[in-house]
Parts: C-alpha cells; structure tokens; sequence
C-alpha cells in the first residue's frame, strides 16, 4: 500500500467540500447542482474504496459499486426532473421554484 | 281497598299531569282543563274513600325501591289521622282551585303547561303527605319547591317574575339541605329512615343530639314555610298567578315545613330546647308578618305577609307540642287563605290587573258575592268569634298558654298582640277594597263562575271551628281523631279558664275590628290623601318587610356578587383563560417565526443541511478530543 489511509481520507474531505461548494454556491443551474451532488458522492465513495484497501476487506469496493449504480438511477431520475422544471418555468435556476414556503 | 284508594290518588294527578305536558298542546283546550280538573277530584274522591275506610293507622308498602346493603327503602304510604286530614283537604282546595283556574286562565295560550304543573304539584304533595319513609318525603318536598319554582315564573317573559322564581327555588334549597343532612344523619343514627320506626326511637339518643336534629329539620322547615329568616322568598313569589298564590303559596305547599315538624314530633318533642326554637321562630314569625302586612299596598302581598304570619302560629302551636291545635289551624287557614286569594283573584280580574289596594273600592255594591265570601275569609283570618280561624288560632294561644314558663308566656303575649294586628290589617284591606269608591268594575262570563267557586270555602272557612269545638262545646272531632297519635298530648284544662281565653282572643280581634273601622272606614279619604304623600320611615320600614331583602343584599348577595366578579374577572379570565391564551399565542408565535423559515428555496435547505452536518460533526469531533 503505497498511499496512506489519511492522504486518501484528505482528498476525500477536499472533494466533498468542492461538491457542497458546488451545490451551494451554483443554485443557478439546477444541473451545476447535481454535478456538485455526484462529487461529494464521488468523496464518499473514494473514501470506502480507501478504507477497503487500508483494512483489506472487500466490503467497501462492493459498496462503491453499489453507490454507482445507486447514483445512475438517481441521476436519471434527476434529469427527467429538471427536463420537467424547464418545461414548466422556462428556466433552470432553483430560486424560482420557491411555491413551497410555508 | 285502602292502598288502591291511595295508589289511585297519587296516580290520578300523576297522570292528568303527563297527560297535559305530553299531549296537552295537541288536545283541545276544553279537553285538557276538564281532564285536569277531573284528574284531582278524582284523587279527593280516593281521599275521602280512603277516609270513610279507614279504622287505624296504617303502613301501606307498595314497592320495594332500595334494598342493597343496609339501606332498605320501600316505596310505603302512611295513613294516619294527620296525613288523612291533610290529603283530604288538599284535595278539596285544589279540586276548587283547579276549577278556578280554568276560568282565571281563560286568556293564557299556555294551558297545557299550567295544568301540567298545576297537577304535578298535587301529586308531589299528596306524596310529601303520605310518604312513609323520609326520602319519599323527601321527593314529594323537591316535586313541591320545583312545580312552585316553575309556577311563580310562570310568566316568565318578564324578567322580575323569572326572578322571584329564582328567589323562591335558592331560598327554599338552604332549608333543603339542611333536611338532607339530617336525613343523612338520621339514617347513621338509627340505620332506617321510616318515620314511623325514628319516631319510636328517639329515646335512644342523647338530647344534645336530637336537639340538633330537630333544629335541622326547623331549618328546613324554615325554607319551606317562609319562617325568619327564611321568609323572603314568599311576598316575591306573588309574581305568579293567582291561583298559583293561592293553592301553592296559600293553602298547602307553605304549609309543608309545619306538617314535616308536625309528623316527626314524637322524635323532636324530646329536645325541650329544640321545641322552645320552634316556638320561637314560630312567634317572632307571626309577629313580623303581621307587622309587614300592616303597610302593603299589594293585594296580594297582604295576603303574602299574612300567610307568613298565620304559619307562625302553626309553628309556635308546634313548637308548644300541640299537634291537633297545629294541624287544625292548617285546615282552617287553608280554607280561609285559599278564599282570601280567589277573592284577591276576582278582585284583580274585575280591576284590569290592578292590584294596589288604594287604587280600589267600592267592590262591595258591583261585587257583592266576592265581598260576602272575602268578608268571612277576613273574619277568619281576623279571628273574630265563631269563625273557623277564631277557634282554630285560640287552640294555639291556648296551647302555648298552658305550656307555662316564661318562654312560652311571652310568646302567648306575643301571640296576642300579633291576632290584634291581625285584626286591625285584615279590616285595613276588606275597608280599602270594598268600601266607598266608585266601584266600577270590568265583568266577564268566567267572573261570575269563580265567584261561586268562593262559596264552599267560605262555608268552609266559616264553619271549620265545628271541626274542633272546645271542649265545654261538647268537644272536637279533630281532637278525638287525633287522639292515637304520639303527641297529640290532650289539654287538660278547665272550662272557665278555656272560655276566658277566648273571651280574650275574641275582645282583642274586634278591637283590631274597631281600630280598622276608625281608621280606614270613616277616615278612608284621609287615608287615600296620605297614600299619595310619601310613606314615612316606619311605613317603609314596615313595607318593605323590615328591610330584610336589603339586610341579605348588604350580608350576603353582595360579598357573593363581589366574590363572584373576583373569580370571574381576576380567576378565570385572569389566571386560568390568561395562561390558555398565552399558551396558544405562544405556540402560534413561535410556529409563525419558524414557519419564515421555510421559504421554499433549495438553497436555504441546503445550507440549513449543510450547517446541521457540520454542527454534528463538530460535536463528534469535540468528542473524540
């Protein structure tokens, strides 16, 4: 094992604060959105990948596998929806869909 | 046949009174007020039976009604000479008064519930009467106080009548529960409460403690009777109609709290103390009554205050053991008094429902009938000789008399200053009513007809001494009949000094006669000048019944009303609504504050999220540190 549990964890930590970053700062683009959404879940998934390398179980690749295929769906359903939101308000920026408030 | 006779005259009035407030407004009016009448009379009809079959007292249990644990109460009559006399009487004077009403209430749309209540009424007397056990009593004493309650309101569209009702129903309920303690702590004491066995087992008790019962039950009869100080319900309930006064308020239903004295008093008569309270309420009663009724200018309300008065000397004749004398001026007044308020009742129909008496007279030459038949009711009630009342309220003086010690001679005394008064204001009113004036009057068909309602109880009224005669008479009916009963100790005494009694009795009441006579016979313009002016202190004093109404409003309403706005005001609006509605805006405000939170934006969710992440990771970290 030539990279250190930690180095691995350290990009981990950076990727998921560049996705919420992302997904924070560009809510006017629904799309930018979701992309900011895949790389924290991209982190997450680094981080199970480390860890199964650093402890030798295959525990954490089966469950990247599985997040990928999880994050698919998610984004194929996530597509369809802001094909929708378009459709409707003619635009993709999140704030105008406010009709929720309470 | 005695208990079908007493089941049936219980069950007659009970029926003529669902029967009018079930279906009453569906029957023709005809039909109801026949029904209504027949329904009594039938019950006087199985009172008189009854009588005729009668030999000796009697227990007649008709049903079980609590037998569970160690209370046992039959549903069971009692038929003794007392409650013999009472029931046929009853049934007579409201089998007249029910025929009066038909003709009284002739304009009245609400018949169905008059005769309703009417009937009801004489069943919840007629079971206060027989009632053998208390709580049967007990019923019957409740039924009364509420048909009275319901009667004296019955106009109730106007505001002062529902309130003499309420008046009436609070004042009576403080006696009332002073009944039910006692009866609670009778049936502690002896483990029944069947009149006949309490009676025969007070003797078992120390005398402190019958002392305190009988001044329970003097409480409560207190309530029902009108009697210090208690009695300021019952120039109020004059609100009600006539007929209600005078068959309710008059004749029978006051007349409770003497007969449930009169029924317990072999068990009471053992506290001497509890008899001389009796006696005294009783006095001072008859006294303050007669007092009042001296300065009223309402016709009924004289008869008012003199009701209260007459059951004074009821309860002072009880109070000096004397339950024949008791009970026969019972009878006798609630002849005469039922009389004096029909006659009242065809005075105030022929006058348009005018009631002040200065504003009358002359009613002598366009009403003769109702002023023959007024005359011998004031003539009772005056006791002027030879008349019912002169007989029946000697007994009492006579009673009390021989009781002897200083107590009771006083009283005596008492007692024959107030038969002066007495006198004196019964003729205040025959001379201002049907003397001089104009003597013009509003007739009518009913008119005539209630006016010969009058006469059987002025004959009634006129010859009730022959139910008692004096002994150097040739002795009384009632006395001999009443002779079995526990107390109904017999007189002893000597003819001579029994004729100089009423000698006494009788020279007093024609000299309350004769004062009337100066006073308002020849000086009657002079009177009618001075009516107009305003009333001096005393005469006030006195009308408005020695300003006990404002005593209790000073002592009592006010506190109450003050501590009611307290707890109204400061309690339940202030405290208890306050801190509900606190809560609640509370809730409300906080919702509404978070609630701006909620925007509908992603983007503050997100952070929100994000935030909340941090936080918790954070804390996770302070942890591992």
């Amino acid at each position: 094992m030539s990279v250190p549990l930690s180095h691995v964890l350290i990009v981990a930590s950076l990727m998921f604060a560049m996705g919420l970053g992302c997904v924070v700062a560009w809510r006017a683009n629904v799309i930018m959105m979701l992309i900011g959404i895949e790389i924290m879940l991209n982190a997450v998934m680094l981080t199970f990948v480390g860890g199964s390398a650093h402890w030798g179980i295959a525990d954490g690749q089966l469950f990247s596998l599985m997040l990928m295929a999880l994050t698919s769906a998610e984004v194929s359903l996530a597509l369809a929806m802001v094909v929708y939101l378009h459709r409707r308000k003619n635009t993709v920026n999140t704030d105008q869909f406010d009709s929720m408030k309470g | 046949m005695l208990p079908t006779y007493l089941t049936l005259m219980l069950l007659f009035p009970l029926l003529g009174g669902l029967t009018c407030a079930l279906a009453g407004r569906k029957l023709p009016r005809t039909l109801v007020e026949v029904f209504a009448c027949a329904t009594v009379w039938g019950s006087f009809l199985c009172a008189v039976l009854a009588a005729a079959a009668y030999t000796a007292p009697q227990v007649i249990t008709l049903a079980d009604w609590f037998t569970s644990f160690d209370l046992s109460i039959p549903i069971s009559l009692y038929l003794d000479p007392l409650s013999l006399s009472m029931t046929v009487m009853i049934g007579f004077v409201c089998g007249l008064i029910h025929v009066y009403s038909v003709f009284y209430m002739r304009e009245d749309q609400d018949y169905a519930r008059y005769f309703a209540l009417l009937n009801l009424f004489v069943f919840a007397m007629l079971t206060l009467v027989l009632g053998e056990t208390l709580p049967l009593l007990y019923l019957g004493w409740e039924g009364v106080g509420f048909c009275s309650y319901l009667l004296i309101g019955f106009w109730y569209a106007d505001p002062a009548n529902a309130d003499a009702g309420r008046k009436a129903f609070i004042t009576t309920r403080i006696g009332d529960v002073a009944l039910m303690i006692a009866l609670a702590w009778l049936f502690q004491l002896f483990g029944t409460l069947s009149v006949t066995k309490v009676n025969g087992m007070g003797f078992l008790m120390p005398g402190s403690v019958i002392t305190m019962l009988g001044i329970l039950f003097l409480i409560a009869a207190m309530g029902k009777s009108a009697q210090m100080p208690l009695m300021v319900w019952l120039p109020d309930a004059m609100a009600g109609p006539t007929p209600v006064s005078a068959m309710i308020h008059a004749a029978t239903m006051v007349t409770a709290g003497v007969y449930l004295l009169a029924r317990l008093l072999p068990l009471i008569g053992g506290s001497q103390v509890a008899l001389a309270a009796i006696a005294v309420t009783g006095g001072l009663t008859a006294f303050y009554g007669a007092t009042c009724a001296l300065a009223q200018r309402d016709l009924k309300r004289v008869l008012a205050y003199s009701t209260i008065s007459q059951i004074g000397y009821m309860m002072l004749g009880v109070g000096a053991g004397a339950v024949t004398a008791a009970t026969f001026h019972l009878l006798v007044h609630a002849f005469f008094k039922a009389l004096l308020f029909l006659g009242a009742g065809c005075v105030i129909a022929a006058m348009h429902h005018e009631q002040d008496i200065y504003k009358m007279g002359g009613l002598k030459r366009s009403l003769p009938l109702t002023f023959w038949s007024f005359l011998v009711g004031a003539a009772c009630l005056a006791g002027i000789p030879f008349t019912g009342g002169f007989f029946s309220k000697d007994s009492i003086l006579l009673a009390v008399w021989l009781k002897g010690g200083v107590l009771y001679q006083a009283l005596y005394l008492l007692g024959l200053l107030t038969a002066l008064i007495t006198a004196f204001y019964s003729f205040r009113l025959v001379f201002l009513v049907f003397a001089g004036g104009n003597g013009h009057v509003h007739r009518s068909s009913g008119l005539t007809v209630m006016q010969l309602v009058l006469i059987p109880l002025a004959i009634l009224g006129l010859f009730g001494g022959l139910l008692d005669l004096p002994a150097y008479l040739g002795g009384g009916y009632l006395s001999a009949f009443f002779e079995g009963l526990p107390a109904g100790d017999l007189l002893k005494v000597s003819h001579e000094q029994e004729i100089a009694m009423q000698v006494l009795a009788g020279v007093v009441a024609l000299l309350g006669l004769a004062a009337a006579y100066f006073r308002y016979g020849k000086g009657r313009a002079e009177r009618m000048r001075e009516a107009q002016a305003r009333p001096s202190a005393l005469i006030g004093f006195l009308a408005q019944g020695w300003y006990f109404d404002k005593l209790y409003h000073l002592v009592l309403i006010r506190p109450y009303q003050a501590c009611a706005g307290f707890f109204w005001e400061r309690v339940d609006h202030g405290v208890i609504d306050a801190s509900v509605d606190g809560l609640g805006s509370g809730l409300g405000g906080a919702g509404r504050l978070l609630g701006r939170w909620s925007t509908g934006k992603v983007a503050v969710y997100l952070i929100s999220f994000a935030a909340g992440g941090a936080l918790i990771l954070g804390y996770l970290a302070w942890l591992a540190l």
